[in-house]
């Protein structure tokens, strides 16, 4: 075995250069286990390699294909969920990181090309100085945009965002052969999603693993405008905001709309772990109204107008809470990674799902039952919720989170606990999808999803005959 | 000296660690630009270089997944400075107590401990035990006025003797120049601060044990610190001596009869890892630095201040990093809009320097300034 990872480490030296790959335990190691190590064991890949354009990409991939070893693409390094956690020995993993160059900034079509080594925080340093931003997650802004957008799931800190942002992208499969989505197949014009044919950018997102390698990616970008104003209302529970959510969803009035309880998010919201939060009512709606002049006026007022009758109290917070709101919903998560360090408790579980607004407050409700029902206690289970527009479908992004101490293995064990109890029980209770297709999530998901099941499997194969992309996280 | 940290309570800090990497860059708001923070992930680029990547490797060797050593091993461990520029952007976000320089220390302890060394570092301590120096140098250093009757001792370190003498040299005139009696150890060994940085605390032990003796024998009340790594070893690793320990800067700050004439110098001051981050002493060279120069502000400085990339025997072992950090640091200088760098240590002086040579720029430490400025 040592001795084949040394050949094929000097073929993939051969590719990429010396010094950007090796089978050095110590170096491996450090790919081996991400925050979501209670549930996917640490395991080492037997190499890793750090290409540096799509050539290299190509070379490293037909390689691995010919000698069907598994691929494990990674970006950034912020992996949660065991997602770039090899299932496989001896797999190759693809560290991307390397490839960072922002290949296109286009104000006038409102787009940015990029490569997988692309952070949020990279990408906005670029686009503010058009007036742009790109849609940013609720995760660290050292995350890729390109990984977060094919992976789908974005729970997005500006409802205003929308659901989707990949336009197209260009793809390199384990055969060698590049696949382009949507209108960049057609022209040097990759601004559009529908090409022609089925809409394929999607069709190849969201797969547990992979179905080969996006090496660019064209993406949406949105205005940043200079007239914003912040709210914040306070509710004791989470059914009554609903209805205030709904009017601000309904007549498209504000930016972001977040609903977060007051021990977690909300200090990563304002920034600051020094106040007397346990004083504030239970659950906040952090609400951002922005527009131009005129549009801006006029929503501020209707917003204030639904904010008197919502059932909630407005609550009268220092100035620069609003400011740090600001800059983590519209400028890319930064201090919103505070939730880390709740009580030090230093990790987080989250069951991240998209749903309808009108079972916001079950969700909430079975989240707490089960947490109480596998001893976690009542003041480790948080929640928060992100409506998105355009609204179809009341379609909401809900977190179901629970904060606790990640030395601490008998904490892991109840959370696995919680796991395969929630999971039944939300698809019971009817979700519209998982946020990712993590550990142990997909499993009971697909005995209930018919020959969809089937198809998607046939199709992967289509595509990787060898599985060498990160298979065995499902299929 | 207390270096031992549990392993459990090691593991724990281990797992602490969510890996967010926001580690490894400055605080992105308000000014949203994207400024790396870690010198030895950005120039290596592979996950063992950044903190949570290292932390694993850590695990690892405690949980004995990793039982031998090997070069990327040694490579990730100590081509890093140890500059703890990760630990402060981490415990803004997430409040931790346990630090990763304390993390990085107790995992070159445990790596010395067993053999696991880079052959440059074991030869420091053959240098130090041959002649009492990191340097190897012949032991001697003599100054004209020093007397062993006074209060103020100026504990000197290697690298202001050996490398860097301007500074020492700078330092006595000073002291002269506003009439400050002062005494310098004759038998001044080594602090031990390489040696511990390296993992090798073990051989510490009689350096300081010596040191000790000498200064007690000194009866002096207070020691001056030119080298921040001289002084946060003095504090955090020597046992109290009952004897006042401050920075040059420090001390000048309190002088009231200094006659310093401002110079026409636009300079931008670099913050010593040592000095800053781990001693938490960042106002006092600004204050005594704008006596003598019009400073210019980098962007990244204080708790978020880039490294020099000089400390934790990354000098010694890895002399291309080292120049490499140094050089982005010039260049920020000079985007400030700088004419000079001023630092306050003489590991940052002197690998600073040696980068500026390819820069238009010039390096100085601040009491190398002060005692240019001082009309005495």
């Amino acid at each position: 075995m040592d001795e084949m990872v040394s050949r094929l480490v000097k073929e993939l030296q051969a590719i990429v250069g010396e010094e950007n790959a090796t089978d050095d335990r110590a170096i491996c190691t450090s790919y081996s286990r991400d925050q979501h190590w209670h549930f996917v064991p640490a395991k080492n890949p037997a190499c890793v390699v750090r290409p540096a354009n799509k050539e290299e990409v190509r070379k490293v991939l037909m390689l691995a294909n010919t000698h069907k070893i598994p691929v494990i693409p990674y970006s950034t390094g912020i992996n949660v969920r065991g997602l770039t956690i090899p299932v496989h020995d001896g797999s190759i993993l693809l560290d991307l990181s390397r490839m960072n160059r922002i290949l296109e900034i286009n104000p006038e079509m409102k787009t940015a090309t990029i490569e997988p080594g692309v952070t949020f925080g990279m990408l906005l340093e670029q686009t503010r100085k058009y007036k742009l931003r790109p849609a940013f997650p609720d995760a660290p802004l050292t995350v890729s945009v390109l990984v977060n957008y094919y992976l789908r799931g974005i729970y997005q800190t500006a409802a205003t965002d929308g659901h989707d942002h990949t336009i197209s992208y260009e793809m390199i499969l384990p055969n060698g052969e590049t696949l382009k989505t949507g209108s960049r197949a057609l022209s040097r014009m990759p601004y559009f999603r529908y090409g022609v044919g089925p809409d394929f950018a999607g069709m190849f997102c969201a797969h547990p693993g992979t179905c080969g390698v996006v090496t660019e990616l064209t993406a949406k970008l949105y205005r940043l405008y200079d007239n914003r104003k912040e709210y914040f209302i306070g509710f004791d529970d989470v059914a009554t905001p609903t209805e205030l959510i709904y009017n601000l969803m309904n007549d498209e009035l504000a930016a972001s709309i977040r609903l977060v309880d007051n021990q977690s998010w909300l200090k990563g919201i304002f920034g600051t772990f020094d106040y007397p939060y346990e004083e504030l009512p239970k659950f906040v709606l952090c609400v951002l109204v922005e527009g131009v002049d005129g549009v801006f006026e006029a929503k501020d007022t209707l917003v204030r107008a639904y904010m008197k009758e919502c059932g909630g109290e407005v609550l009268d917070l220092p100035a620069e809470f609003a400011t740090t709101f600001e800059h983590e919903s519209l400028g890319g998560a930064e201090k919103s990674c505070m939730v880390f360090g709740i009580k030090g408790r230093g990790n987080y579980h989250c069951i991240g799902l998209y749903g309808p607004l009108t079972l916001a407050a079950k969700y909430y409700e079975v989240h707490e039952r089960t947490a109480l029902e596998v001893g976690i206690p009542k003041d480790h289970v948080h929640f928060y919720l992100d409506p998105i527009y355009s609204f179809h479908g009341q379609l909401c992004y809900f977190e179901l989170d629970v904060f606790y101490d990640g030395s601490d293995p008998g904490f892991g064990a109840k959370l696995r606990n919680y796991n395969e109890r929630q999971f039944h029980k939300l698809l019971d209770l009817g979700i519209y999808g998982w946020f990712r297709p993590y550990a142990g999530i997909i499993e009971p998901t697909v005995e209930r999803i018919g020959y969809l099941a089937e198809v998607w499997k046939k199709f992967l194969r289509v595509l990787d005959p060898n599985e060498i992309m990160n298979r065995g996280k499902l299929f | 000296m207390d270096m031992e940290l549990e392993r459990e309570e090691v593991l724990s800090a281990i797992h602490h660690c969510v890996k967010c990497k926001l580690c490894s860059i400055a605080s992105f708001h308000p000014r949203e630009e994207w400024l790396p923070l870690c010198p030895s992930g950005q120039f290596y680029g592979y996950q063992a270089f950044y903190a949570p990547g290292k932390m694993e490797i850590f695990r690892a060797i405690l949980e004995g997944e990793i039982t031998e050593p090997s070069e990327g091993l040694l490579n990730a461990v100590y081509a890093c400075t140890v500059c703890g520029a990760c630990y402060e952007k981490c415990k803004q976000i997430t409040s931790v107590e346990l630090g990763a320089p304390d993390l990085f220390e107790a995992m070159r302890h445990e790596l010395a401990s067993k053999g696991w060394i880079l052959d440059v570092h074991k030869n420091i301590v053959e240098k130090i035990k041959e002649t009492r120096n990191a340097y190897g140098e012949k032991y001697e250093y003599k100054t004209k006025s020093s007397d062993e009757n006074a209060d103020i001792l100026y504990y000197i370190g290697c690298t202001a003797r050996y490398r860097v003498p301007e500074i020492a040299d700078a330092m006595l005139g000073i002291f002269d120049k506003i009439g400050i009696k002062y005494q310098v150890m004759d038998e001044e060994w080594c602090c031990g601060s390489v040696l511990i940085r390296t993992g090798q605390v073990e051989a510490a032990k009689e350096l300081v044990a010596h040191n000790v003796e000498e200064i007690k024998r000194s009866g002096a009340k207070t020691i001056v610190f030119t080298c921040p790594g001289c002084l946060k070893t003095f504090e955090k690793n020597y046992p109290d001596m009952g004897v006042e320990l401050v920075h040059s800067t420090q001390f000048l700050l309190r002088q009231r009869n200094m006659n310093l004439k401002k110079e026409d110098l636009k300079a931008a001051y670099h913050d010593p890892c040592h000095l800053g981050r781990d001693l938490g002493i960042y106002e006092e060279p600004r204050a005594v630095l704008s006596e003598v120069a019009d400073i210019k502000v980098m962007k990244r400085e204080k708790e978020q201040a880039w490294c020099c990339g000089s400390g934790g025997g990354v000098k010694s072992a890895f002399d291309d990093f080292a120049l490499w950090s140094a050089t982005e640091r010039l260049k920020e200088a000079k985007e400030a809009g700088a004419e000079a760098l001023v630092s306050a240590c003489p590991f940052c002086k002197r690998n600073l320097k040696e980068a500026a040579e390819k820069e238009e720029i010039k390096v100085y430490d601040v009491v190398e300034l002060v005692n240019r400025c001082l009309e005495g």
